[in-house]
């Protein structure tokens, strides 16, 4: 092997054969998905964008003043009014005559609940918007709130489990199709766990003319209870049981989906988990609970055709294949 | 000086004032650990490299990298018992690598394109050591000793190089074209003086070669085979095993008039012999062994010491093989062979926990056979050196093969007696050759074994795509008449094939998981090979010890260190 | 040349001569032909801007604030509930300190409902740090509407111009429109210094702690004092344009001499001028038009009262449980004053009632017969309709 003098660390930050629009210095916890996801959407955004960044973890381990992370140009206003403010940056850029792409970037609880409306009314005007939502299924920030993202008979400190309760009643709202029902150009679902196909996502997004969405599921090693380390597997599994459909649409209609090619059982998914400990003791509650969510991937499957029809290149287990090189990321 | 701007907006990437990296209790290290095909092999190659080297397209770079160990690829690709593939991580996913059928075709290739090994001639006054036997051990510890830039006096009985390789392989497990430009190229080396025809104890003394060089190396192999004692009586004309395979080897047939014959021996030697004798067109070849055919679920102490795809390829051929069984006495009419008792037997552990051999009373059978051959194990000819010899042996330190009791001589391969393959004959001079030469520089041996290879479950196995292994072809039993070789070789295709599929074990791939899956920015890229010879750096500063990347390092490169 | 239009249309005309680039629209009463005026002029070619038409009022804040940062000039407008709606979007762009312009067709809030004018909405959110400034005309709305944004982008503030909802929105007078020349020369291409831009990039709207927030509170509290001379400053430049003045921060009208004040904001002055003048032999009042209520112009004020002995504050708004809302802050402002005079606080005419000519006398009657200062009641209640107990 021939050793060569290592630059210093400084020059090796800035010769990275990658756009840092995330920088390091952020307060994000130790294997952050939300983080990971971001960095990886900026780096596939590249440096021509401005970012409305609704009120959540990301903004605020990002931009504790004097500091931000940020390498480009960026605001955050309010909690639920990401969409209205992405949709005037959109318009400005547009009277202006410049090219600059406008993200919208929010949680679960900044595209779901509280964001809802101006998300919806943003995607109907049909503003040139690319909508980010980093999906971890909760409200985070300000301490694991259930949303209408949180998954069905998951515990958050608003909905834990207890004598009465197996954790959240309700279902993961629908988002995709309400978004589809939208009709807009682009719309797709990623996860950190395959990040080429996450950035390929982002770049298809930057190149849509009008609203595009991108939900991107995004681990929280505190919220879900597991080890920063295992933030990867976590979401792997998700989307190797169906839990989290990894597929595209436009206009509404299902045109892709990342196919699974071997089925895994939720209960791997679930019980790497804390959040979903309550299903894996004694109480005759839990097997109801661990079987309702096992037919909620079951049916995920079946909707979005999620099964492989054989080993793929680009399936669950082929999308993320190594090679020597690094030549496979996308 | 702080100012605080109007709505306190911030500057872009100012957060890198604020160092994450004192948050962490535990940092990623890099840290190149054994794969385990390089862990196990006896020749001390190291697999995983030359593979990788073959999959980036750069086919000599492999070559060079086998041949920093082993000398005789496009040989040991052939008879090696390749206990790589049997540690082979990749079994535990799908199939393992065909490890010998890329070292086989990169000796090939190198004999094709006359490839040179990269060692430069000695220094007129550089030391001067001697090797006796230019057998695998012999021809690899002088070929170390020329590497490491001594002048090397390689004595042979023989008139010709090779050793048991040219003696006692059949010609379908070792075509003799190869195995001549395998060594015609070794010998050609600059500073080697290859003396055939030369033998220690008539032509050369012990004390001689003690005397005029500053290290001497014997590799004299085994090449008595041994007889069977006071046991039973024997026919006044027996020959064993090796004599009547090295007669084969070498005129390509057997004098016999036998019908049936018995061998009792499970090694190669044996086996080898039986498999000649079909070809020979004896009906029927028994193989007597107190040992069981081999299989993965054997221990090792109980399966026969030949290669396990050498006993499945004799059973092919219709040699039958008696397990568990030894030889109680020879049934002699006169002088002739009629037949021998068989008993069963097994080696099994004595009061001071070694083996020994035991037979069961009252399981005697007879078999009739027209001939008896003992393949029953070889043992050192000690001819000009009987003072070192002890019990049919020299006795060396097993790792750096110095001879007990006489510092300053060296001995390797068969003559230890406690293995008997090419590519452990091989590992046994490479690391004499390296101890003669430490010795000579006057440094102290340290204790060294060989290292631990890195267990399936470090590995991060998800990025791997399932896919078969290339197998070579085999010809099938009925084709198997003369002496072409049975096993064909891979093609550059199944070759890179093979090469794509190995997982690196324990080293850098550079495939950019961690690069691309740090939160915080905090694994760098870089061009050049960082020390720790991964092809990235951790930014330290910014590391919040999360263990992502360690966890997503496909080959188990990163560890967490506490910090 | 005087033009008869309704206020709504020469508002959404004159903010067409002011070229937003963007505009965001949420419909609500009596804001609503403000936004349909503009839409019209969209429609028709007269203005080349962005017209967003929102989903709620939240959003068109929104949408203005992201115009805004992002290199536009922009504009909205609201009234009532959507004030509401939008109030914690309206305290994040003054504490953000982006220049932004609307108006706010003042309507009661609810509940009950009630669609008519008061000032309670405007009222509601002064503390959120925009530039307010009370329109007495439709006249003032337009001309004050231009100065608007000249002000909102020197100061980096953001400025809402109140108009009294049907009562100016809805009237329809004679105007005066300022030509495009006028208002092209008067306003400047918009220019935002510390906006998005790639190649200039900045992170906007972080997380600010203890050590630095009441640092970033007094500039901004600062911001609003010193843009007191902007206010001024850019009246009397416009009336330099157009001939018209708006009054800078305030107006003294009527009897400088009388040593009865009666301090308004927005449209209830035209009639209590009419009543004076039509009532001669009523006791004579000093009119103070308060302009600028953010922010408040304490010295300006206390200049103005210089030598009253009563000063009467009638205002268009309650705070439920304290009283006025503009009234204490007078009060306040000429409290220490060598002799300040007995303020009396009023609120008149809210939720839309009609403020009738003897408003004038009743307020003139009812202090001269009190000895001492009033506590603060709506004037013109009739508790009759009321039961006893609510009184």
């Amino acid at each position: 092997m021939n050793e060569q003098p290592l630059h210093s660390l400084e020059a090796l930050r800035a010769r990275q054969p990658r756009f840092r629009g995330l920088e390091s210095g952020h307060r994000a916890c130790q294997g952050c998905g939300e983080a990971l996801a971001a960095r990886l959407t900026t780096e596939a955004a590249g440096p021509d964008v401005m970012i409305a960044n609704a009120t959540g973890c990301l903004e605020v381990f990002t931009t504790p003043w004097p500091q931000s992370a940020w390498r480009l140009p960026w605001i955050h206003s309010v909690f639920g009014n990401v969409a209205a403010l992405a949709a005037g940056m959109e318009a400005a850029q547009k009277q202006q005559g410049r090219s600059t792409k406008v993200l919208a970037f929010a949680g679960d609880g900044g595209t779901f609940d509280i964001g809802f409306q101006a998300l919806s009314g943003m995607m109907e005007r049909g503003h040139d918007v690319l909508f980010v939502c980093y999906d971890n299924e909760a409200y985070m920030n300000t301490g694991v709130q259930r949303s209408g993202s949180t998954p069905h008979a998951a515990m958050t400190t608003t909905s834990p489990p207890g004598k009465a309760r197996m954790g959240k009643r309700h279902m993961k709202k629908d988002i995709l199709s309400i978004i589809a029902a939208h009709h807009i150009p682009y719309a797709a679902t990623a996860s950190v766990a395959y990040p080429s196909d996450l950035r390929k996502k982002v770049r298809r997004a930057m190149a849509t003319e009008g609203p595009s969405f991108l939900q991107i599921h995004s681990p929280c090693p505190l919220g879900w209870g597991h080890d920063g380390a295992r933030t990867i597997e976590v979401a792997r599994l998700a989307v190797q049981t169906g839990l989290f459909p990894v597929i595209e649409m436009e206009r509404g209609e299902l045109i892709g989906t990342l196919p699974i090619r071997t089925a895994k059982p939720v209960s791997e998914y679930l019980k790497l988990q804390n959040r979903f400990r309550h299903l894996f003791g004694a109480d005759h509650r839990a097997r109801d609970e661990l079987e309702h969510l096992q037919a909620l991937a079951n049916r995920n499957i079946d909707r979005y055709d999620l099964r492989g029809v054989g080993p793929e290149k680009y399936d669950t287990e082929g999308a993320d294949t190594v090679h020597r090189g690094g030549d496979r990321w996308a | 000086m702080i100012e605080i701007p109007p709505g306190a907006y911030a500057r872009p990437g100012t957060s890198l004032e604020f160092k994450t990296g004192s948050w962490r209790v535990e940092r990623p290290v890099h840290q190149h650990r054994a794969a385990p095909c390089h862990a196990v092999c006896p020749a001390g190659e190291d697999a995983q490299a030359y593979l990788a080297l073959v999959e980036l397209g750069d086919l000599r770079g492999a070559w060079e990298t086998i041949v920093a160990a082993n000398p005789l690829p496009a040989i040991t690709g052939r008879v090696c018992h390749h206990p790589c593939e049997s540690a082979c991580n990749r079994r535990h996913y799908d199939e393992e690598i065909t490890i010998h059928g890329v070292e086989r075709f990169l000796g090939d290739e190198a004999i094709r394109k006359d490839w040179r090994y990269p060692v430069a001639a000695p220094a007129s006054d550089a030391p001067r050591m001697a090797v006796v036997g230019a057998g695998p051990a012999g021809l690899a510890a002088a070929y170390h000793l020329l590497r490491g830039g001594c002048h090397v006096t390689l004595i042979e009985a023989l008139a010709v190089a090779g050793g048991t390789m040219r003696t006692a392989i059949p010609h379908y497990r070792l075509p003799p074209d190869v195995l001549d430009q395998e060594l015609d190229r070794l010998l050609a080396l600059p500073g080697i003086a290859f003396q055939p025809q030369t033998r220690l104890g008539r032509d050369v003394s012990l004390g001689e070669l003690q005397s005029d060089f500053e290290g001497l190396f014997l590799g004299p192999g085994q090449r008595k085979g041994r007889e069977w004692g006071a046991d039973f009586a024997v026919p006044g004309d027996l020959q064993t095993g090796l004599q009547l395979l090295e007669t084969w080897v070498a005129e390509g047939t057997i004098p016999h008039e036998a019908r049936s014959v018995a061998i009792a021996g499970g090694g190669n030697t044996a086996v080898d012999l039986a498999r000649v004798l079909r070809r020979q067109g004896v009906a029927q070849v028994h193989l007597i062994t107190h040992q069981r055919i081999p299989a993965p679920d054997v221990p090792a102490d109980d399966a026969m010491r030949a290669t396990y795809r050498d006993v499945s390829q004799a059973v092919e051929e219709g040699v039958i093989i008696h397990e568990h069984r030894g030889v109680r006495r020879l049934i002699l009419r006169g002088e002739r062979v009629v037949g021998l008792e068989l008993v069963h037997m097994k080696k099994l552990p004595g009061a001071d926990g070694r083996l020994r051999r035991v037979a069961f009373d009252g399981t005697e059978t007879v078999l009739h056979v027209d001939q008896v051959i003992p393949a029953i194990g070889q043992q050192v000819d000690p001819l000009g050196f009987e003072a070192l010899v002890e019990r049919g042996r020299l006795k060396v330190a097993p790792w750096w093969g110095s001879l007990q009791g006489h510092p300053g001589i060296f001995s390797g391969g068969d003559a230890r007696g406690d293995h008997g393959t090419v590519s452990e004959a091989v590992g046994d001079g490479r690391r004499a050759a390296l101890a003669m030469l430490r010795q000579h520089q006057g440094q102290t041996l340290e204790p060294s074994s060989a290292p631990e290879g890195i267990g399936y479950d470090e590995l991060n196995v998800h990025y791997f795509d399932p896919a078969p292994a290339a197998r070579e072809p085999v010809l099938p039993p009925e084709q198997r008449l003369g002496n072409e070789e049975i096993e064909g070789g891979l093609d550059a295709r199944a070759v890179r094939h093979e090469a794509h599929r190995c997982l690196a074990c324990g080293n850098c791939l550079a495939c950019d998981n961690c690069w691309t899956l740090c939160p915080d920015q905090s694994v760098l890229k870089t061009r050049a090979i960082a020390d720790d010879g991964s092809h990235y750096v951790f930014d330290y500063d910014y590391c919040k010890g999360c263990g992502i990347c360690a966890t997503e390092c496909p080959t188990g490169y990163i560890r967490m260190v506490p910090d | 040349m005087a033009l008869a239009l309704e206020g709504s249309l020469a508002l959404a005309r004159t903010i067409a001569l002011c070229r937003p680039q963007v505009v965001a629209a949420y419909p609500i009463t009596p804001q609503t032909h403000i936004v349909e005026g503009i839409a019209k002029l969209v429609a028709d070619g007269q203005l080349n801007c962005e017209m967003v038409s929102v989903e709620s009022e939240h959003s068109a804040a929104s949408v203005a604030l992201g115009a805004a940062v992002a290199g536009s000039r922009a504009y909205t407008a609201s009234a009532s509930q959507g004030i509401l709606l939008m109030a914690e979007v309206l305290f994040d762009i003054a504490g953000l300190r982006v220049p932004l312009v609307m108006t706010c067709a003042n309507r009661a809030l609810s509940g009950p409902l009630n669609i008519w004018n008061d000032q309670q909405d405007s009222m509601a959110v002064r503390d959120a740090g925009w530039i307010q400034l009370y329109c007495a005309t439709n006249q003032e709305a337009i001309d004050t509407t231009v100065q608007a944004f000249r002000i909102a982008e020197r100061c980096e503030l953001p400025v809402m111009v109140c108009v009294d909802g049907f009562t100016l929105t809805h009237t329809l007078e004679p105007l005066e429109l300022p030509s495009a020349d006028e208002v092209d020369g008067f306003l400047p291409a918009y220019v935002f210094r510390h906006g998005l831009n790639p190649s200039d990039p900045r992170s906007l709207g972080t997380l600010v702690a203890p050590e630095h927030f009441s640092e970033v509170r007094h500039a901004h509290h600062q911001a609003l004092l010193r843009s007191m001379t902007e206010i001024e400053q850019a009246d009397a430049d416009w009336a330099a344009v157009v001939g018209r003045h708006c009054g800078g921060l305030l107006e003294v009208r009527g009897d400088p001499d009388a040593r009865l004040g009666i301090l308004t904001l927005g449209s209830v002055l035209g009639t209590l001028e009419d009543a004076m003048d039509m009532n001669p032999d009523l006791p004579r009042a000093r009119f103070i038009k308060l302009r600028s209520f953010r922010p408040f112009p304490t010295e300006a004020l206390r200049e103005a009262c210089a030598g009253l002995d009563v000063l009467i504050v009638l205002e268009r708004a309650i705070s439920p449980g304290g009283g006025g809302i503009v009234g204490p802050e007078v009060q306040m402002a000429l409290a220490n004053l060598e002799n300040p005079p007995r303020v009396h606080n009023f609120a008149a005419g809210l939720g839309g009632r009609d403020l009738s000519l003897d408003l004038y006398e009743r307020l003139v009657t009812t202090v001269t017969q009190a000895a001492s200062s009033q506590p603060f009641s709506i004037i013109d209640v009739d508790t009759t309709l009321l039961p006893e107990a609510d009184r």
